[in-house]
């Protein structure tokens, strides 16, 4: 085995003094199936967008097929054979799966394009390499393992040797995962060298040759797949032992908050997105929610907060139904929701941090003093949150956007817990924020639920789920297939079976837990 | 004092004065080349309104008019509605308060409050169709208030020729409003004002107006930024989605920023009929549709910069007429220049941005990755499309 | 005239041949909206651009007394200030929309300013000699009755209309650059990291447009009448902005779009001359706009709607048929 890329002491520190890499090595054979792990924010995102071209080192050497490169853009990583698909997908919606294939280098007859040649080009690739797609058809209209077929037929048609996978079963079903597995293997058959980017460890042993470990933009090691245990990788990947230390006080679960009874959610394309969903929380308790991202989560929070309409169901809050109801009656029964994509629902990043504090509660008294909104009021209350929950900022005037991601879900947090919450559903409460911060919100969390609070946790982070939540029910499909009344007592292993639908328990075995 | 000059007001300042000085030097640029005597030309453009009283005058009616117009754009601009549809609103407005005054038989002070309460109304009703339209369907409010700016006036030609036009009249005109019924100079009259009431009143046409329009700044400044209301309108202007998930109504917001914004247009209406031009006449609106935008952006969108933007322009429009009648240089280099001023006070890259850098201020505070400043400016513009 | 005979000659080869005389102004910048909006650069000038090309041509014209070089010329204009707007936005980075309607301003404060140095009036161009482009007959087609009044003997500007819907398709779906341009105007992301250049695609998506809109301009000034006015185009830039929308984005759905509008401007023209009032006839070709937007905007949201509705029932239905399947 000779290597193919060597990435000798890349060094990336960006504009604003963030150091994402600092003297990383990293060297791929050629052939082989090479997996890059390490937490978010580890730098392998970094390190893989300047092999690509995207992002330029700041120190450091690229060497391929032993020759030494410099990439100004990602067009010079494509010359030298390199190929990447991303996270989310760079296709044009409205054009064929061919021409997305071809889009850049289209063929052309008589100075049109041949269409039929793209569609013949499109077919014989995907055949070649057992990437079954169907040419003709709208990318809008397929799935997203076809959308990800497509891309790494875009790659392969300009002739890609390395092939880059940012994260690429993050959106996929587990039959779709095992169908891009075939392929990669088919891929490495013929020649092709694949650089795997996962934090999911299962997949790390199960499809690379070797593996190397990044954390906090350094490279831990590389190390043969078969020589090393998921414990022993997960260790190298945090430096300290994955399951979290959260003292939790016992639980004192009292009396139903919200029965949520047979919910169904279809896409607009027409997918079953939730199907017949029902459990209840319960005063004092973390309800959590385990399944791999995709499987409904962010549909179940945004039905149950009014932001998508049901297609059938019932949701019960104090005697009331609240399905389908708007988001402000929603809020007025008392649930909170910390949202999933903090940029598009959480905050308007241009409005000042106090007014993205108070919109829940801007119309009401006291805020209210007759026709006039009390900004005294605003700003004294606001100065107590950023205090209370250790907003770091000069003054509750600046723009939300201004914070750090921490920060900005900080203030979330805060708006979202002093509003006293009868229910709170969050949805990924730590995502992409640092580890401070992170720490804070999760003990806030079981702070509230302590003293009374039902709270719904949804989120990707498996152990996240598993240390905060006391109850923990898994979603695969839309569907529940496992409740696990007591979380401290299942295994990471069990938990895993369930959200993949490989074992499932009956309804009547689930529903004294619901 | 340092920090005055980084201040982000400050650099606002600058880069519109920047954008000004610029376009007031290209339309000198363009008067050296079609002038006979570009100095005389530029200097009766620039000085022009100051030199007589009655031009003084000239200079403060077309302002009210323009600053009512930038309140009404500054309102929904806030909303991030791309409504233009101000003229409609105007004219109409005109025509209903025109209406009032003309023909409905009360005395002067309740016919006059009847016809600023007329005009505000139909300014508002006027806005529903686009607004119903954009807020439940999501039809583009660009064109369809565009479009239906000339049905307006077309509606309002309608009713003039064939309902109000005197027979004898030798332009498309109502008869004038009687004395008592238009609006009053803004100087009371008051002993010790008395010589300077008759001074004014003699050379200027300057109404009780005047307070209208400050209040209407203060009311405007008030609602935007001091009510429940304002924060929703601004809110969804910002970022829907985000209001939405607050619970803020956001279909209901389009519909009434739009309304609330035809007030004021209804009251630029009452102004260019009861105070201006004295009746109702074809073209009353003419070259009046976009100033409203032209105030708003140069105002940066806050109802407090609108008076001054106002002023600013309509010194620039007293001044080409000054310029038009004393040289050989048409008015219209006015809006050649409003033009350039336009696409400079929006061009963010060449007169650098004021907008707080988010990863400027990262920079300050240390804290922050890059991939997540990246994100924010991605996802920051969030339109309402 | 009466009202039957206003029915009678809307039936008349004539009045269609008017149609297609009068929806040509709004083809063309219909055409051009729909290639800048296509790579993702809704052009707001186009009203803007119209009056400049129109202006430019009637200029040019007269003063060289060659109607081609006049017409090149105007599409020079036109480029002009689409590119001024593509500057402005793509480099400069102002708001698309404000960028829009400052070209606008300064094309219709441009042209009477220009207009009032040159021939020394504000109004229209009339004092000075400017010319026409040639109708054009075509032979065998114009000897067919009925059909011949309707297809030939319109002014070239008419067929170059027709000619750029069939131009545009070719070039959007079929040409590579054209290819690049909708995925531009759809996924720039995408397009940049395939190695198309966004900028410059769009720049040129724009230049396009404004090509398109100048010949709009010059058909009015150069075509239909032989003369500048004042804000010639009277808004049928805006109407082709709705036409784009209203054909949903597709040439020939764009061109229907605008012969709707052409077809009611053709009918206030019929109806000008019955006893109604001139402004309310006036009207119609706005209103029809306003109105057509509204029921296009309501059946997308109704079909949306419908298509949920769909759905929810086949879930129904498959859940049902699964329970039954278990028992």
């Amino acid at each position: 085995m000779q290597p193919i890329i060597e990435m000798k002491n890349i060094v990336k520190i960006y504009d604003n003094g963030v150091v994402a890499n600092n003297g990383v090595n990293f060297v791929v054979n050629k052939g082989e199936i090479h997996a890059l792990v390490g937490e978010n924010g580890a730098g392998k995102s970094t390190l893989m967008k300047i092999l690509y071209g995207i992002e330029q080192p700041t120190d450091g050497e690229i060497i391929l097929n032993g020759e030494s490169v410099t990439f100004k853009s990602s067009l010079d990583a494509i010359d030298h054979k390199i190929g990447m698909v991303h996270q989310n997908f760079m296709l044009v919606p409205s054009f064929t799966v061919a021409s997305n294939v071809v889009l850049g280098s289209e063929p052309l007859k008589k100075g049109l394009i041949d269409r039929e040649k793209v569609l013949q080009v499109t077919q014989e690739l995907s055949d070649q390499f057992g990437l079954f797609v169907q040419p003709d058809a709208i990318v809008d209209s397929i799935n997203v393992g076809q959308r990800q077929r497509v891309e790494i037929l875009k790659t392969l048609y300009r002739k890609a040797e390395i092939l880059i996978l940012d994260e690429p079963t993050a959106v996929l079903t587990p039959q779709e995962t095992q169908d891009l597995f075939k392929a990669i293997r088919t891929l490495v058959q013929q020649g092709k060298t694949v650089i795997f980017i996962t934090h999911k460890l299962r997949e790390v042993k199960e499809i690379s040759d070797r593996v190397t470990v990044m954390r906090h933009g350094k490279m831990i090691g590389t190390v043969d797949t078969k020589d090393v245990t998921r414990e022993q990788m997960a260790n190298m990947m945090v430096g300290r032992e994955v399951f979290l230390n959260i003292t939790k006080p016992e639980m004192k679960r009292a009396e139903k908050r919200m029965e949520i009874k047979n919910i169904s959610f279809i896409s607009d394309t027409g997918r079953p997105v939730l199907r017949d969903v029902s459990f209840n929380l319960y005063a004092g308790e973390i309800l959590g929610i385990a399944g791999v991202e995709g499987n409904g989560q962010t549909e179940l929070v945004e039905v149950l907060t009014g932001l998508k309409k049901s297609a059938g169901g019932s949701v019960i809050v104090k005697d009331e139904e609240i399905l389908d109801h708007s988001p402000r009656d929603i809020r007025q029964k008392g649930i909170a929701h910390i949202p999933e994509d903090r940029l598009t629902n959480g905050v308007a990043v241009r409005a000042s941090i106090e007014e993205n504090l108070i919109v829940d509660r801007y119309f009401r008294a006291p805020y209210k003093k007759g026709f006039m909104l009390d900004y005294k009021l605003v700003d004294s209350k606001s100065n107590e949150l950023i205090k209370q929950f250790g907003i770091l900022t000069p003054n509750a005037k600046l723009p939300v956007g201004s914070l750090s991601g921490g920060n900005m879900q900080k203030v979330i947090v805060a708006r979202e817990f002093s509003s006293n919450p009868y229910v709170l559903i969050a949805s990924q409460p730590t995502r992409g924020i640092d580890v401070g911060a992170t720490e804070f919100i999760r003990e806030e969390l079981v702070k509230i639920r302590t003293s009374g609070c039902a709270i719904l946790l949804v989120s990707a982070d498996l152990g996240e789920v598993m240390s905060l939540s006391d109850r923990i029910v898994t979603l695969y499909e839309g569907k529940i297939t496992g409740v696990f009344p007591k979380a401290a007592e299942v295994s990471e292993e069990e938990l895993g079976l369930y959200m993949l639908g490989i074992k499932q328990q009956t309804y009547e075995e689930m529903e004294k837990f619901l | 004092m340092k920090s005055f000059f980084k201040s982000k007001g400050f650099r606002e300042f600058l880069r519109i004065v920047l954008a000004l000085v610029i376009g007031l030097t290209l339309g000198f640029i363009i008067t050296l080349f079609v002038s006979e005597d570009p100095i005389n030309a530029y200097k009766s453009l620039l000085l022009g309104p100051l030199t007589r009283l009655n031009r003084i005058g000239d200079w403060l009616e077309e302002s009210l008019t323009l600053i009512l117009l930038g309140l009404t754009i500054c309102i929904v601009f806030n909303a991030s509605q791309w409504y233009i549809g101000v003229e409609g609103q105007m004219i109409l407005g005109a025509l209903a308060s025109g209406c009032v005054a003309l023909y409905v038989p009360l005395p002067p002070f309740p016919r006059i409050l009847l016809a600023f309460l007329a005009a505000m109304i139909v300014g508002a009703l006027w806005g529903l169709i686009p607004a119903l339209l954009k807020a439940y369907y999501n039809a583009n409010e660009l064109v369809t208030s565009l479009m239906l700016n000339t049905v307006a006036l077309k509606l309002f030609e309608y009713v003039l020729k064939n309902f109000i036009m005197h027979e004898k009249s030798r332009s498309v005109s109502s008869d004038y409003i009687g004395k008592e019924f238009r609006l009053g100079t803004f100087i009371p009259d008051w002993p010790f004002l008395h010589n300077i009431r008759e001074l004014w009143m003699k050379q200027t046409n300057v109404t009780v107006m005047v307070y209208v329009v400050i209040a209407a700044v203060i009311v405007v400044y008030y609602l935007l930024y001091k009510t429940p209301f304002g924060y929703e309108l601004r809110t969804v202007g910002l970022n829907a989605k985000f209001a939405r998930y607050g619970g803020i109504n956001v279909n209901k917001t389009i519909i009434l920023s739009i309304m609330v914004s035809g007030i004021f247009a209804g009251l630029a209406g009452v102004h260019i009929t009861l105070a201006i031009h004295n009746r109702l006449i074809s073209n009353m609106t003419s070259g009046l549709g976009f100033e409203g935008i032209n105030i708003a952006i140069l105002a940066g969108n806050n109802p407090l910069g609108v008076p001054i933007a106002g002023l600013l322009y309509g010194y620039l429009r007293a001044g080409a007429d000054v310029m038009e009648r004393s040289s050989d240089v048409s008015r219209e280099l006015v809006y050649v220049i409003q033009a350039m001023v336009l696409l400079l006070v929006t061009a963010e890259r060449l007169l650098p941005v004021v907008k707080t850098r988010i990863a400027e201020h990262q920079e300050e505070t240390g804290n922050g990755s890059a991939g997540h400043v990246k994100q924010i400016e991605e996802k920051g513009d969030t339109h309402v499309n | 005239m009466s009202i039957e005979l206003v029915i009678k000659s809307i039936f008349s080869s004539l009045f269609i041949a008017s149609v297609i005389r009068i929806s040509t102004p709004i083809i063309f910048p219909a055409m051009g909206g729909l290639v800048a909006t296509a790579a993702g650069v809704p052009n707001m000038a186009l009203e803007g651009i119209m009056n400049v090309g129109a202006f430019t041509g009637v200029m040019v014209s007269a003063y060289t007394g060659n109607v081609w070089l006049a017409i090149l010329a105007g599409m020079v204009a036109g480029i002009m200030m689409a590119l001024l707007l593509g500057v402005f936005h793509l480099h400069f980075k102002s708001d698309l929309f404000i960028a829009g309607l400052a070209v606008n301003l300064m094309s219709s404060g441009g042209t009477v300013f220009l207009l009032y140095i040159l021939t020394g009036d504000k109004g229209n161009s009339s004092n000075l000699r400017s010319l026409s482009v040639p109708n054009i007959d075509i032979p065998l087609i114009k000897d067919i009755p009925f059909l011949g009044d309707i297809l030939s003997g319109h002014p070239v500007f008419t067929y170059l209309a027709f000619l750029s819907v069939f131009l545009v398709y070719i070039f959007l779906y079929r040409t590579r650059f054209g290819t690049h341009l909708r995925a531009v105007g759809e996924n720039p992301e995408a397009a940049t990291t395939l190695g198309i250049n966004v900028t410059r695609t769009r720049l040129i998506a724009l230049a396009i447009s404004g090509v398109l809109a100048s010949l709009g301009g010059m058909n009015l000034s150069m075509a239909y009448l032989q003369l500048f006015q004042k804000e010639m185009a009277a808004g049928r830039g805006w109407i082709g902005i709705a036409a784009v929308h209203l054909g949903a984005y597709k040439p020939v759905g764009v061109m229907l779009a605008s012969m709707l509008f052409g077809f009611a401007d053709a009918i206030s023209n019929q109806l000008g001359s019955l006893n109604i009032p001139s402004q309310l006839v006036q009207m119609i070709p706005y209103a029809t706009t306003v109105v057509a937007l509204a029921v296009y905007a309501i059946q997308q949201r109704q079909s949306a709607l419908d298509r949920m509705k769909k759905y929810q029932k086949e879930h129904t239905d498959s859940l049902a048929a699964e329970a039954s399947n278990v028992e």
